[in-house]
């Protein structure tokens, strides 16, 4: 059998194989122009974001009653000037929850009497609850709230007065 | 407030292992292997000897007092310094070392030490500066070396290095009491980029943590062994210096330093680029193994061997170029290639001689590193490449990349939030990678609001950790900061946070 090539076979495995060695002989030196975000597209590869933080932010009582989940804003909850990110217990916090009172509230009182009362909330331009008149188990009860939200939701802020910042 | 400490919320590591407690411990007293230090062969067990009886001679002969006196050490990189240093800290003696001659004047006007260690070359500028400060003050001064000047000059006493030891080495050995890790043994003096005095207490926890940061920045498949060579371009008289020294003290290794870091001498500086780099030829150690250079030794050493490479076949070696970086764009990179042995080794053999085939890792640190060199060098070294930064309040590096990362990455944009000189710095600098295994980064001043929208972090870096030493000149009211919230130390450097969690570093300008 001689090399001929006329007949399309060789040709065609001819520019093939000629293809194929040049690639080998002369490897690509192309580096991707935008910087790839995965690393499946790139061995030099940067991620899109850095990753996804709260922010510590002060909330007055006037800023944080906004955050009571209503057209899908954050569930935000202050215990004794902590500021608790409590989106995730949407049942219970958000728009007809059981404790929908609470939600963008000083719940310091409800948490310390463990009530769910309207009665228990200061209206929003009040100074804050200095909580004088709770009894030392009511302390309790409200530390033992606070460390069941500091397990179970994020601190993403403190609570000071409307009218300190 | 932006936070970036990493870590599984573990300790941070403070010691390479448990007997390792203060820095007389680093020397190892059970092994008892030879080496060489600079142009002395020596074993653990001689070191040990040789530093107790300098110790003896010091309280002795030259009268100090532990925890009373402090020396300050103008001494270039030796086997004096090491021996010096080991005896005053295993004697809770406080040292004193300056990162550079300019600072000597304010440290004697404000520091007055009981006694100074002195080259006997540079002897003589010592004295002049003594007799313009102050006069009142009685100095005894070590001298290496020979000199030919009276034992007696007025208030002044001299003494000879040779002799303290060779008396000390006759006499009863003194044992001192163990000094606690926590106890400060030196303070490095520095000067800031506009020219004030800054001063760092390092303690014993302080250079050991170093020591362990140091290691941990070779790859655990390439730890450093007995079997290395270390060459270090940083001067014991510096935080970092001093742990990489200790690192070879600790490890076994033979170690030297180049001739850029003695700047206790008559002569004039000498340059950081590839002379300085063959200085260490010099000594009678080993061809070296691991370098710690500076990036302008590095950029020097990569464009001397592609230019040698260039010049002698050039065909081939703009193939070999391809090939090398297609493999780089890949993850790829080895000494072994076919175009190694066709193009680059005989380039690195001209230019590094028996260095070409021993240097098994370069470490960058002391200024930053363009983005744009860092292919060059890892084409013309190809051998693992750390870049790192470091400060000369912290003993060990603060933030150093991985060995075996060979991404590149184009210039980074600019952001709107940052100055221009620190978008300058931060588009055309090499990343310098993550905080090191015990230290804490911190970035105080960030615009929250860009950060929110995804821009990255670019604050005054602030920094915490067991090889962190204490700044003096800074007066903190710790009592009213909260347990956790204490022990940050600011480094005055700008630095942003990449996205892949590796920073860069924006030094101001000298």
């Amino acid at each position: 059998m001689s090399f001929d090539l006329t007949t399309p076979v060789n040709t065609a495995l001819l520019l093939y194989i000629l293809y194929t060695v040049q690639r080998i002989l002369f490897p690509s030196n192309s580096v991707p122009s935008t910087v790839p975000i995965e690393f499946k597209s790139g061995y030099s590869w940067m991620p899109k974001s850095h990753p996804p933080t709260l922010l510590f932010k002060t909330y007055t009582p006037k800023t944080l009653e906004p955050f009571n989940g209503e057209e899908g804003k954050r569930i935000l909850l202050a215990i004794k000037g902590v500021v608790y990110d409590v989106t995730a217990g949407r049942n219970f916090y958000g728009p007809n929850g059981m404790y929908a009172n609470f939600a963008g509230r000083d719940a310091s009182r409800g948490m310390a009497k463990q009530s769910f009362d309207v009665e228990m909330l200061t209206p929003i331009d009040q100074p804050l609850d200095k909580l004088e008149d709770l009894t030392s188990e009511e302390i309790e009860s409200m530390k033992g709230w606070m460390d069941h939200f500091s397990s179970k939701y994020i601190v993403c802020g403190r609570l000071v007065e409307n009218d300190a910042t | 407030m932006r936070n970036y400490g990493t870590g599984m919320l573990g300790r941070f590591p403070v010691r390479p292992a448990k007997e390792q407690q203060v820095l007389l411990d680093l020397v190892k007293p059970d092994s008892d292997s030879s080496r060489t230090l600079w142009s002395t062969k020596i074993t653990n067990p001689q070191l040990r000897q040789r530093v107790s009886a300098f110790g003896t001679g010091l309280i002795r002969v030259a009268g100090l007092d532990p925890e009373e006196s402090n020396v300050l050490l103008l001494l270039n990189d030796g086997i004096e310094f090491l021996i010096t240093d080991l005896a005053l800290a295993s004697h809770s003696i406080p040292s004193f070392t300056l990162s550079s001659p300019s600072v000597l004047t304010p440290v004697l006007e404000e520091h007055p030490p009981s006694a100074i260690v002195v080259h006997a070359e540079f002897l003589p500028q010592l004295l002049e500066l003594i007799h313009d400060s102050n006069d009142g003050v009685h100095h005894t001064i070590i001298v290496v070396g020979n000199t030919d000047l009276d034992k007696h000059l007025g208030a002044i006493r001299l003494l000879k290095w040779e002799d303290i030891e060779r008396q000390g080495a006759q006499a009863d050995q003194l044992t001192p009491a163990t000094p606690k890790p926590q106890d400060v043994f030196t303070v490095s003096f520095f000067a800031t980029p506009d020219g004030q005095l800054r001063g760092t207490s390092l303690t014993h926890e302080n250079l050991t943590a170093g020591v362990t940061s140091t290691r941990a920045l070779l790859p655990l498949s390439g730890a450093i062994s007995p079997l290395d060579t270390i060459v270090s371009a940083h001067s014991l008289s510096t935080a970092f210096g001093r742990a990489v020294a200790y690192t070879a003290v600790f490890e076994g290794t033979n170690f030297a330093t180049l001739k850029s870091s003695q700047f206790f001498t008559a002569a004039e500086t000498t340059s950081f680029d590839l002379a300085d780099l063959k200085s260490v030829e010099s000594y009678p150690i080993p061809s070296p193994t691991l370098l710690f250079a500076k990036p302008s030794h590095l950029t020097s050493l990569s464009s001397a061997i592609l230019d040698e490479a260039r010049r002698s076949s050039f065909f081939f070696h703009t193939l070999a170029w391809r090939h090398k970086f297609a493999g780089i764009v890949d993850g790829f990179l080895t000494k072994q290639s076919l175009w190694d042995r066709l193009v680059f080794d005989d380039a690195r053999a001209k230019i590094m001689g028996k260095g070409a085939g021993t240097v098994r890792g370069v470490i960058v640190a002391g200024a930053p590193l363009e983005a744009q060199a860092l292919t060059p060098a890892r084409i013309a070294l190809s051998v693992p490449l750390v870049n790192s930064h470091i400060h000369p309040a912290v003993a060990g590096p603060v933030l150093a990349s991985h060995p075996l990362d060979l991404q590149t990455f184009p210039t980074t944009p600019a952001t709107s939030g940052s100055s221009a000189a620190d978008n300058f710095a931060f588009a055309y600098q090499a990343p310098v990678g993550p905080p090191s295994i015990n230290v804490e980064a911190k970035l105080l001043g960030v615009d929250d609001v860009a950060v929110e929208d995804g821009a990255d972090p670019i604050g005054a870096l602030f920094v915490r950790g067991p090889s962190v030493g204490k700044l003096l000149h800074v007066e903190q009211g710790e009592e009213n900061i909260p347990e956790e919230d204490r022990g940050w130390v600011e480094t005055g450097e700008r630095a942003r946070v990449l996205s892949n969690g590796t920073f860069k570093v924006a030094i101001q300008a000298k």
